[in-house]
């Protein structure tokens, strides 16, 4: 910024900064409660009664939430593989296959992602009744294969868009037929695209409680069964899984800024319309 | 060099998500709105067709109440949602130069964080023996519980407004990103000062993030059915919760089709806005 | 179709939907030939040349290649490589790694390549780089990458997409001789599209000059020069005076014709009738002021502007109502001479050329109004 706009924004700035601030603590104020809470034995003010891990304790002896846990992980990975096939299918096809109605094509893929999922639960919920196919662990991966697939594919071709066809011609011009061409310049190229959307994917998947809670029948993922916790009130417990859930977010999201964002960015072609080399 | 329409062999290609869609999207959407000219009798499902529902929805004004209601509340929580995130994204985008991206990711971590942890974080906050009771009553300025905060508009509002935060951070923060700084440079050598410069310049080429943002932030607010369960007691019943009761305990799910059917239909217009006047690209999946 | 032409092209066209990008181009190009396509952006210059690489396919026309007929051949089955402007140098792979890339497309073993992508990095003066990664390198460098990734096949033509264009002008007159001297010494036929003229000229043996998809001509840089097809070539390359005439004779030999009400010879055969109207073309440095020895098509015009160039004077003389520029070496510039002054003008009869008025049109302005 040139020191003109720095000059422009000197007192005014200050306002804005403390009141950046300020959502910035009503932002993260709620989650560092839960943390606090999950130590606090008591269910009031931490600070007056020290810390325990007694809620922790009682966590990895609750056999139902263990269970459901395995079962988040699991339809997590089984829906991020589906989906990244699909997806990456599917984001070849757009980018490469010109045809009329693509825009509409496009929306139709993205809808599960954007839509409220409460539209998204009923409309599967409804279909999977129609086919006579009972709620279980199918039917909740089909619930986050629906929404974790338009996000692989959003994030691919934004990085196949990114990579342009050169890669390809240049390949193609050097002998290699379209399958070679895929195997040792495309994909490769799209590999971190691919990490950083499954892990995103992955994340989705594993809070997601909308859909799942419309999808689910005895089988139960941890958001879900968490949410009957909360039927019976804020047991501590419910503090402190939602902690580990916090840690394992936050975990997931390093991995993930390191795989998308300015990393993958060492890949781009660095525009050189305008710009002049030296030697 | 873009040919018009592709051979056909390269549609294969699209064979596996075409076969997606049609699963996942189409066929359920269909099944769906075949669903709401059905009616319920007790525990079956008469498939006589019917527009009953459909006018129930028109004519009963218990359900366009409720829309009402909902829609307005989602608009105020958008408009809160702007509140915060727009001075943010403005404050992260143009008032800081170091640690710019390390301050973008805190601001985009709560959108990671469980969203049902929110919402028991925000329970918490707002019940009887909740945070600000206790401290109120721990500092002696009430001797009873405060209800107001829980079981009502005003937790839903709160709370949501909590979730969409960051939803509406992202596309602004990336339209104002986009905005040329030697465009300010430019207005400010032209004599305009910081608010001039904000509202002939950043104002509007960072509307269509704005919208963008706005437009996220309404259709969650809307759709939402969890929250509304959780902390909305008898006065917060939204649209949404009306909908989810048809296929619990109501059991009625050709309402609940046909009632999912026109937040479907609010959705995708509304989404529909959005690619006309907000962002396309960037939207909260970009890097 | 004779076997010692590189790549015949037989009337190529190329339509992309109601455009055509391509029209007809008919060339045959020896073995060894340094060939280049130049024209402005959008002349179809680039498409012809993929279209030979492959990556397109002609509408219309076939394209032979050593003398077989490769137009529906795909790009990864013919013996050409491409230098892409862009240099497309795969960035995950490593320098070696890269031009490697061809050869183990065809199966060749490492130990086999390794001599071969040795001497090639020799070949572009970058040995020792085989282990860094595209990033680390310098555009400079990483064209002659590109460049040494495309010959290691050793293939029958090489064809190259502008690229030059990225480099700052030192460098870039630097990187022709380059590759001038690599095209001599192995020998290997190049096709060459950019759109600046003085580096086809300088580099080649004959160019295509193209605009909206037609070669108006294709010649070597001397005839292209001295004798252009039409008034966009004459345009295109070098420096052109225009003026409008009108003919009063021509017997096919010699050509008379009217300027600002003087005579103007022209020792050229023009295919134009008594009366018609024609566009008078004369190269500026051709334009003399005050010549000391006789020259025809002598007259006298007000100098309305001089500018120092450096090596040279450019002086604009008023003649009526046309305007000749006059590019004189600054070691023979008349030095009394001053703004306003009356000068006699003269040129030769044969730097004369005319075209007819009509292409006017397609000449290349260079002014403010044309901006």
């Amino acid at each position: 910024m040139s020191s003109k706009s720095r000059a422009a924004g000197g007192g005014r700035g200050t306002w804005l900064k403390i009141y950046g601030t300020l959502i910035f603590v009503f932002l993260y104020f709620p989650m560092i409660i839960v943390l606090l809470f999950s130590f606090s034995p008591t269910r009031t003010i931490v600070g007056l009664s020290g810390l325990t891990l007694k809620w922790y304790q009682e966590l990895f002896q609750d056999t139902g939430l263990l269970t459901a846990f395995w079962h988040t992980v699991l339809v997590g990975l089984c829906a991020v593989a589906i989906a990244t096939v699909f997806g990456t299918a599917g984001a070849f096809f757009v980018t490469r296959v010109e045809f009329p109605g693509k825009g509409v094509f496009r929306a139709l893929v993205m809808l599960p992602f954007l839509l409220p999922g409460i539209i998204m639960g009923l409309t599967l919920l409804i279909f999977f009744r129609n086919l006579n196919v009972p709620l279980s662990m199918f039917t909740i991966l089909m619930g986050h294969v629906s929404f974790t697939t338009p996000l692989v594919m959003f994030q691919v071709s934004s990085r196949l868009l990114r990579m342009g066809p050169t890669y390809r011609w240049a390949a193609m011009d050097l002998g290699a037929n379209p399958v070679q061409t895929f195997w040792h310049v495309t994909l490769p190229m799209i590999r971190t695209a691919l990490i950083g959307a499954g892990l995103l994917a992955f994340t989705v998947s594993f809070d997601e409680i909308v859909i799942s809670y419309f999808l689910t029948g005895t089988w139960m993922t941890l958001p879900v069964y968490i949410y009957g916790m909360l039927r019976f009130g804020l047991s501590p417990k419910v503090y402190a899984i939602s902690t580990i859930i916090l840690l394992l977010s936050l975990v997931l999201i390093t991995f993930m800024a390191r795989y998308t964002g300015r990393s993958a960015e060492t890949y781009r072609v660095r525009d050189r319309r305008g710009k002049r080399d030296a030697a | 060099m873009k040919r018009r329409t592709s051979k056909p062999r390269q549609f294969i290609k699209g064979i596996p998500i075409a076969v997606w869609m049609l699963a996942l999207v189409v066929v359920p959407l269909m099944f769906t709105f075949l669903m709401s000219f059905y009616s319920s009798s007790g525990l079956m499902i008469d498939t006589t067709l019917t527009l009953e529902n459909y006018r129930l929805f028109f004519t009963d004004p218990l359900y366009a109440r409720i829309l009402f209601k909902s829609i307005r509340l989602a608009l105020v929580i958008s408009v809160l949602s702007i509140a915060a995130a727009f001075p943010l994204a403005y404050m992260v985008s143009f008032k800081i130069r170091r640690g710019r991206n390390m301050l973008f990711m805190l601001c985009i971590i709560p959108l990671w964080v469980s969203y049902l942890v929110r919402i028991i974080a925000w329970r918490t906050i707002l019940g009887n023996r909740g945070v600000i009771n206790s401290a109120l009553m721990a500092i002696g300025v009430i001797k009873e519980p405060l209800t107001f905060f829980l079981y009502n508009q005003f937790a839903i509002a709160i709370t949501l407004t909590y979730i969409c935060i960051p939803f509406v951070f992202i596309p602004v923060y990336t339209a104002l990103e986009k905005i040329p700084r030697n465009l300010l440079d430019a207005s400010s050598d032209l004599g305009a000062n910081e608010l001039r410069a904000f509202v002939n310049v950043v104002l509007p080429l960072g509307l269509p993030g704005l919208i963008t943002g706005f437009i996220f932030s309404f259709i969650i607010a809307l759709g939402d059915y969890i929250i509304p369960l959780q902390l909305g007691g008898t006065q917060g019943i939204m649209f949404g919760n009306l909908v989810w009761s048809q296929f619990g305990f109501a059991f009625n799910w050709p309402l609940g089709a046909a009632l999912g059917f026109i937040l479907f239909a609010i959705a995708v217009t509304i989404l529909g806005l959005t690619s006309k006047f907000g962002t396309t690209e960037g939207g909260f999946l970009s890097e | 179709m004779k076997p010692d032409n590189a790549i015949d092209l037989v009337g190529v066209t190329k339509k992309f939907d109601e455009v055509t990008a391509v029209r007809e181009f008919s060339t045959e190009i020896k073995k060894g030939e340094f060939f280049s396509l130049l024209g402005p952006s959008g002349c179809g210059k680039t498409t012809t040349l993929r279209m030979i690489a492959g990556l397109e396919v002609p509408t219309e026309g076939r394209i032979l290649l050593e003398g077989s007929d490769v137009s529906s051949t795909p790009a990864y089955r013919r013996n050409v490589n491409t230098v892409f402007q862009d240099y497309a140098l795969f960035p995950h792979m490593s320098v070696r790694k890269n031009i490697y890339f061809p050869l183990k497309m065809k199966r060749i073993s490492r130990s086999e390549a390794e001599p071969r992508i040795e001497r090639v990095l020799r070949l572009v003066n970058m040995e020792g780089f085989a282990n860094r990664l595209p990033q680390q390198l310098s555009g400079g460098q990483r064209q002659r990458i590109a460049l040494a990734r495309s010959l290691v096949n050793e293939p029958a033509a090489l064809l190259l997409d502008e690229p030059l264009g990225a480099l700052d002008f030192k460098l870039r007159v630097a990187m022709q001789k380059v590759l001038k001297d690599i095209q001599r010494n192995v020998g290997i036929t190049f096709i060459y599209v950019t759109h600046d003229q003085s580096e086809a000229m300088t580099m080649s043996d004959r160019i295509a000059v193209m605009k909206d998809g037609l070669a108006h001509q294709i010649a070597s840089p001397d005839e292209i020069y001295n004798n252009p097809a039409t008034a966009f070539v004459a345009s295109f390359i070098g420096d052109m005076n225009f003026v409008h005439g009108t003919v009063r004779d021509n017997d096919g030999k010699t050509c008379l014709l009217d300027v600002e009400g003087r005579k103007v010879t022209a020792n050229r055969a023009v295919d134009l009738g008594k009366g018609a109207e024609a566009l008078v073309c004369i190269r500026t440095e051709r334009v003399q002021i005050n010549p000391q020895r006789s020259v025809e098509n002598r007259g006298s015009a007000t100098l309305s502007r001089i500018v120092y160039r450096g090596t040279d004077y450019e002086a604009t003389c008023r003649i009526g109502q046309s305007e000749i520029r006059a590019v004189v070496q600054a070691v023979a510039w008349p030095t009394e001479l001053r703004l306003g002054d009356t000068v006699d003008v003269a040129w030769s009869a044969e730097d004369v050329i005319v075209f007819p008025r009509e292409e006017e049109a397609d000449v290349i302005k260079y002014s403010a109004e044309a901006v």
